[in-house]
């Protein structure tokens, strides 16, 4: 049995997501950061590192939320989520890894100074800063999406919903989509398989 | 034939590491960024944001280091830099995005400080704040090589290679990791290899001459 860790204040939403699009079976573990949950012994067994989400299934036990992404769709979606042929799954390594590296170190810095602080302490000049990043980022995106529907091609892979899934953090702090109509009606498509 | 578009002094070195493991044909066409090569409109055409590395093989076109690595392991790399088993495969994927979001952002942020700035300018700040954030990783790090002296199990895999070649911008701006010594150790073997050395030893005059320039 799959069993996800972190509550649905943490990044294992991303990860309720991916569930829910392959129909695995799956159990929550409500491990609650910010009441200092993580850093007990009983989930530092599951990961030292005392991050959620963490995810074990079987054997495996990991951390990091996208890489769980792309390990439940390679095991769990293929012909699906995760594609038969070798450019699409290209696709899904290249997209998650530009989700991590290019565009969720400026959004979750924005949300920080924004909204996760408390008033008193936020930065306002940080979260600009943040924001200042994301034109470029987001129009490899606006780019991208031009001439096809889906990151990989044709249809939804992991690709999507590891990206979806970081630009969408953006509308909690009303951030403006309107130079992006093309990722714009991507995330919301994306979005909408939620329910 | 396989392309790798970026030049020594890039992350192309990480691909050029793992292909060199994989023992793969390919075809390197280093682009020079002091002469915009990565803006040409032939390289814009196969990485719209001219950025490298990029890789191409036949149908797939891919940029994002990290990666690339995980393509090339998959593809060509089953049952040696890519496991056979879940657990393992779990792990490669997991320790490469690890060291793409959480190491790479401080190991990096030393190569702006300590490279590409000189004394006078370092932020000391942040220096530090960097030095105590890097501190649990290697923590981190060194349960996981306790239970086998590699990151994905009892053999050298993509989450070795993905991980050391990060771990190289702590190495080149002077952070002293002796008092991780499973780390150090794991790390001199993995960035030690053979394959690698090949890339280094072409890489060295090149960055050479560049850190002249820099610093100069």
């Amino acid at each position: 049995m799959i069993t996800l860790y972190g509550n649905d204040r943490s990044r294992a939403t991303r990860n309720v997501w991916m569930l829910e699009e392959l129909g695995v079976e799956y159990e929550r573990n409500m491990v609650d950061h910010t009441k200092g949950e993580a850093k007990k012994d009983d989930f530092l067994k599951i990961n030292p590192g005392a991050k959620v989400p963490a995810l074990t299934d079987g054997d495996v036990v990991m951390f990091e939320s996208l890489a769980i992404n792309l390990y439940l769709a390679m095991t769990y979606g293929k012909g699906g989520l995760w594609p038969d042929d070798a450019a699409g799954q290209a696709a899904c390594g290249q997209w998650t890894m530009f989700s991590a590296t290019e565009v969720e170190p400026h959004t979750v810095g924005a949300l920080i100074e924004l909204i996760f602080k408390p008033e008193a302490v936020r930065d306002e000049a940080v979260a600009q800063a943040c924001l200042a990043k994301l034109p470029p980022v987001l129009n490899v995106l606006e780019t991208t999406l031009s001439d096809r529907d889906y990151l990989g091609g044709n249809s939804f892979t992991a690709a999507d919903l590891n990206v979806a899934c970081v630009v969408n953090s953006l509308n909690m702090i009303g951030f403006d989509f309107t130079p992006y109509p093309k990722m714009t009606a991507w995330v919301k498509a994306c979005v909408a398989r939620q329910g | 034939m396989i392309k790798l578009y970026g030049s020594l002094v890039s992350r192309a070195t990480r691909n050029l590491w793992m292909l060199e493991e994989l023992g793969l044909d390919y075809e390197h066409v280093s682009l020079d960024w002091a002469k915009q090569e990565n803006r040409s409109a032939a390289y814009l055409a196969i990485n719209p944001a001219g950025k490298v590395p990029t890789l191409a093989d036949g149908d797939a076109t891919l940029s994002e280091s990290l990666g690339i690595n995980l393509y090339l392991a998959q593809k060509y790399g089953q049952g040696g830099l890519w496991p056979d088993d879940d657990a393992g495969r779990a792990r490669c994927v997991q320790w490469s995005f690890w060291a793409g979001a959480e190491l790479e952002p401080l190991a990096y942020g030393r190569i702006r400080e300590f490279l590409f700035k000189k004394e006078p300018d370092r932020d000391q700040t942040l220096i530090n704040d960097m030095a105590e954030q890097t501190g649990p990783l290697l923590d981190l790090m060194t349960l996981a090589l306790d239970d086998n002296g590699f990151l994905a199990g009892d053999t050298f895999t993509v989450a070795d290679l993905n991980v050391a070649c990060v771990m190289e911008y702590l190495d080149r701006s002077g952070f002293d990791i002796s008092g991780w010594p499973k780390v150090e150790t794991w790390y001199k073997t993995t960035y030690g290899r053979s394959a690698n050395q090949k890339i280094q030893d072409q890489r060295a005059p090149i960055a050479a001459e560049m850190m002249k320039r820099l610093q100069g």
